[in-house]
C-alpha cells in the first residue's frame, strides 16, 4: 500500500524549477514555447535519458533543462546541461560529437547539422533537436541556439587536452574520460573502475601515428599523488581483464598483449600514468 | 517464479525521441559494458576498495531449453549460412528502388535456399501460415524497415499463394509503426499491429493526463496484450514509477511474450535494419530479442546483450523464426541504436539467412570495418561479440568461421 502511495505521488509531483531561463516566444519568428520547461537533476536524469545517462552522470552531470518550441507543425527541442564543470562538459561532447561538424558562424565549439546542434561552452552543453530534420527549421536552431549561448558566462578554457602529447597525435581525436562507460567506447582492461578514476580523476587519450605506419592510442592519467597513482597501477595489473596477457612486468609498468596480438604498454611516473594500446608489436 | 517457460526481444526501452539526444558515442551501446561497468557505484577514491561487479542475474533460460525442438527451429534450415546482395541500382540518396528491390530478394533467397521464389515459400511457409514480418521502424525518416523490403516480402508471400489477411507486420510499439509509414493505408490487407501502446505526451510530460494508457486500477491498457504463460524471466528489476510503466507495461521480473507472437503468428520474418549500437550492433538478433517482450529495460544493464541470444531461445521465436533479411539499404555506423543521420550511408545492401546469430556475426565484422574506417574510436573486445558464441553454445546459432558461410551477390 505504502509503495504505492510512492508510486502516485512520484508520478504527479510537480516539475522541479527550471535551472536556466529558457528563450521566450518570438526567439524566432513565428516561434512559440510548446509546453512548459521541464528540468531534471542527477538521477533524474533516468527520466529523460532511458539508457544512456548513465555517461552524463559518470562526466558529472548536474541539471537539465528542456523547452519544446513550435511553429506550424515543426517543432524544435531544446536541451540545456549543466555539467560540473568546464572538462566534464567538454569530455561528454567529445563522446557525442564523433568527427565534429560544425557550424561556423558560431565561436563556440559545436558539432551541428540539420537534425542536431550541440554545442559546449564552459560547463554547459547545449543542444537543439530538430527531429524532422527540415531544413526551414535550421534559421530558427540557429536562432534559439545563439540566444541561450549568449546567456552564458564564459570560464576558462579547458587545458587538460594539453596534456597528451602533440607529436604524431591524429587531430580531432582528443577524447577525456572520467570513468569505465567512457573507457569501454574505446578500450576494455577489465571489469567496473578498472582505472580507479573514482570518477573525479580525469584521463586524457588519442590516436597516434605509430612507427610501423599503424595507429595506436594513448591514454594520460594524471592522479592525485604519486601512491594513488602506484595504487592504480596495482589494481590495474592484478584485475587485468583475461583477454590481455601480461608480457613483462616491473614495479613501474607492465606490457600486454591483447586478443588481437596487439601490444599494449602501462607506464608509472610519478603521479602520471601513460598507458598506450592498439600497438602494432612492433612499436 | 511461476508457471514454465517462453519468449522474445527490443531496443524499444530507449525512447524514440531519446535517440537523436544520444547520438554519438553517447549512444545506448555504453550499456555493452553490462557487468563491467557497474562497478563504476561506490568505487571511491583510488586508495579504497573498489566494489566487485554484481554477478550476472539468474534467468529462465534453461526453461526454453527443455522444449524439444522442431524442424525448424533457430539456426533453422541453413545454419551459418549468411548471404548478401548488393545493388547499386537498390536506393538513391533518398528512397529505395521498388523493383530492384524485389530482385534483390529474389537473388537473396535463391543463393540462400538454392530454390527459386515459390520453392523458397514452400521450405519455410505453408499456405494456412500467419506470417508476422517483425519490422525495425525506431529510427523513421532515418534508419528504419524500409517500405519497399516489406513490399518485396509481401509479393513473395502472395505470389506464393499466402493470402494477404494472412501477414501481420509488426513491432512492440503501435505508434513507431505509424510514423515508419506501416499504416492500413500503405499496406491494405495487411494487419500492422504494435504489441503495445506508449502514451508519448504523457512519456514527455507534455501531458498530465495518463488515462490514454492508464486503467483506473493502474494496470497498463496493454497488459492483456501479454501472454502471462510465456515469459522471459530474470533476477533483475526496473524502476518502480509511471514513465517506466507507460513504456514498458509491467514492472517486475517477468519479460511477457506479446501474445501475437505466442499465439496468432505461427512463422515470423524479421527484417532490422543496419546500425550499430556502441561497439555492437542492433540488428537481427536484437530486433527480435528486444521486441517482442515487454519490461525491457530493467535488462539493459545486467543482461544487455546476452538477452538477445536467450528471449530468441524460447520456442514462441526459436521455432517461429524462419527468415532474416537485415535492411542495409541505407547503414548507421554510429550513434545508435538512435538514428543518427550524420553517421548514416549508402549501403544498398540486403541480407539473407535463416541463423540471426552467423547473420548478426557477419554484420557485426562489417559494420566494425566500416567504422575504423570512418575514424570511429573501436573497441573489438571479443565481450561485444560473445552473445552469439553464447548463442551457439545454446544450440540456435553457427558463429565459428568454420561453420559460417558468406556468400556475396
Amino acid at each position: 500500500m505504502i509503495s504505492w502511495a510512492v508510486f502516485w505521488l512520484c508520478a504527479f509531483c510537480p516539475a522541479k524549477a527550471s535551472a536556466f531561463q529558457v528563450p521566450d516566444d518570438g526567439f524566432f519568428p513565428g516561434w512559440t514555447k510548446d509546453g512548459r520547461s521541464r528540468a531534471f537533476q542527477k538521477m533524474d536524469l533516468f527520466n529523460h535519458i532511458n539508457g544512456g545517462a548513465e555517461l552524463y552522470l559518470e562526466f558529472g552531470f548536474e541539471n537539465l533543462t528542456v523547452q519544446r518550441y513550435a511553429k506550424a507543425g515543426a517543432e524544435l527541442i531544446l536541451e540545456i546541461y549543466e555539467m560540473e564543470n568546464p572538462a566534464a562538459a567538454l569530455g561528454l561532447y567529445l563522446m557525442q560529437s564523433g568527427r565534429e561538424t560544425p557550424w561556423p558562424e558560431f565561436a563556440e565549439r559545436n558539432s551541428s547539422e540539420p537534425e542536431q546542434a550541440v554545442f559546449v561552452k564552459g560547463r554547459w552543453i547545449v543542444q537543439v533537436n530538430n527531429l524532422s530534420g527540415e531544413i526551414r527549421s535550421v534559421p530558427a536552431m540557429k536562432a534559439l541556439a545563439g540566444r541561450v549561448l549568449a546567456a552564458i558566462r564564459e570560464e576558462p578554457a579547458v587545458t587538460l587536452l594539453n596534456r597528451v602529447p602533440a607529436e604524431g597525435k591524429i587531430p580531432g581525436s582528443e577524447r577525456l574520460i572520467r570513468g569505465p562507460l567512457a573507457l569501454q567506447q574505446f578500450f576494455t582492461f577489465g571489469e567496473g573502475d578498472i582505472l580507479r578514476l573514482g570518477g573525479r580523476v580525469f584521463g586524457m587519450l588519442a590516436d597516434y601515428e605509430g612507427a610501423s605506419g599503424s595507429a595506436f592510442t594513448r591514454l594520460i592519467i594524471p592522479y592525485e599523488d604519486g601512491p594513488a597513482a602506484a595504487s592504480a597501477l596495482s589494481y590495474l595489473r592484478d584485475h587485468l581483464d583475461p583477454y590481455l596477457k601480461i608480457i613483462q612486468s616491473g614495479p613501474d609498468g607492465f606490457t600486454f598483449e591483447d586478443f588481437a596480438r596487439r601490444r599494449g604498454r602501462v607506464g608509472l611516473a610519478k603521479n602520471v600514468l601513460d598507458i598506450r594500446f592498439k600497438m602494432a608489436a612492433a612499436e | 517464479m511461476r508457471k514454465t517457460y517462453a519468449s522474445m526481444p527490443d531496443e524499444n526501452s530507449i525512447g524514440r525521441r531519446d535517440f537523436i539526444k544520444l547520438g554519438g558515442a553517447a549512444g545506448a551501446g555504453f550499456w555493452l559494458g553490462n557487468r563491467a561497468l557497474c562497478a563504476q557505484e561506490g568505487s571511491g577514491k583510488p586508495g579504497g576498495k573498489p566494489q566487485a561487479p554484481p554477478p550476472r542475474p539468474k534467468t529462465n533460460i534453461e526453461d526454453a531449453l527443455k522444449v524439444p525442438r522442431t524442424r525448424l527451429s533457430l539456426p533453422g534450415l541453413f545454419p551459418g549460412r549468411v548471404v548478401e546482395v548488393n545493388d547499386p541500382s537498390s536506393m538513391n540518396e533518398v528512397k529505395p528502388d521498388a523493383e530492384a528491390v524485389r530482385g534483390m530478394l529474389r537473388k537473396g533467397l535463391s543463393g540462400l535456399t538454392g530454390a527459386d521464389f515459390k520453392k523458397a515459400f514452400a521450405l519455410f511457409f505453408g499456405k494456412n501460415d500467419i506470417v508476422g514480418i517483425k519490422v525495425n521502424p525506431v529510427g523513421a525518416g532515418i534508419i528504419s524497415t524500409h517500405l519497399e523490403v516489406v513490399d518485396a516480402v509481401v509479393d513473395w508471400l502472395t505470389e506464393s499463394g499466402l493470402p494477404r489477411g494472412n501477414i501481420i507486420v509488426w513491432d512492440r510499439f503501435d505508434y513507431m509503426l505509424k510514423d515508419a509509414g506501416f499504416t492500413a493505408e500503405r499496406f491494405p490487407g495487411i494487419a500492422i499491429e504494435g504489441l503495445q501502446t506508449m502514451d508519448e505526451a504523457a512519456a514527455e510530460g507534455k501531458s498530465g493526463d495518463n488515462s490514454r494508457w492508464l486503467r483506473p486500477d493502474g494496470v497498463h491498457v496493454s497488459a492483456g496484450n501479454f501472454d502471462p504463460d510465456v515469459f522471459y524471466w530474470a533476477d533483475v528489476e526496473g524502476p518502480k514509477d509511471l514513465p517506466y510503466l507507460n513504456q514498458h507495461v509491467f514492472n517486475g521480473k517477468f519479460s511477457y511474450f506479446g501474445k501475437l507472437v505466442t499465439g496468432k503468428l505461427t512463422k515470423i520474418i524479421n527484417i532490422p535494419v543496419f546500425k550499430n549500437t556502441g561497439n555492437a550492433i542492433s540488428m537481427a538478433t536484437k530486433n527480435i530479442g528486444y521486441g517482442a517482450v515487454c519490461n525491457t529495460n530493467r535488462l539493459h544493464r545486467p543482461l544487455f546483450l546476452d538477452v538477445c541470444a536467450e528471449v530468441p531461445a524460447f520456442p514462441a521465436v526459436r521455432d517461429k523464426l524462419v527468415l532474416n533479411i537485415t535492411d542495409g539499404l541505407r547503414g548507421q555506423y554510429e550513434g545508435g541504436p538512435g538514428p543518427a543521420a550524420k553517421f548514416t550511408y549508402l549501403y544498398r545492401t540486403l541480407f539473407f539467412a535463416t541463423d540471426p546469430f552467423a547473420l548478426d556475426m557477419v554484420c557485426h565484422k562489417i559494420i566494425t570495418a566500416k567504422r575504423k574506417e570512418m575514424g570511429i574510436a573501436v573497441n573489438e573486445h571479443p565481450r561485444f561479440t560473445e552473445y552469439l558464441r553464447y548463442a551457439a553454445r545454446l544450440g540456435i546459432g553457427v558463429t565459428d568461421e568454420g561453420g559460417m558461410t558468406h556468400i556475396r551477390i
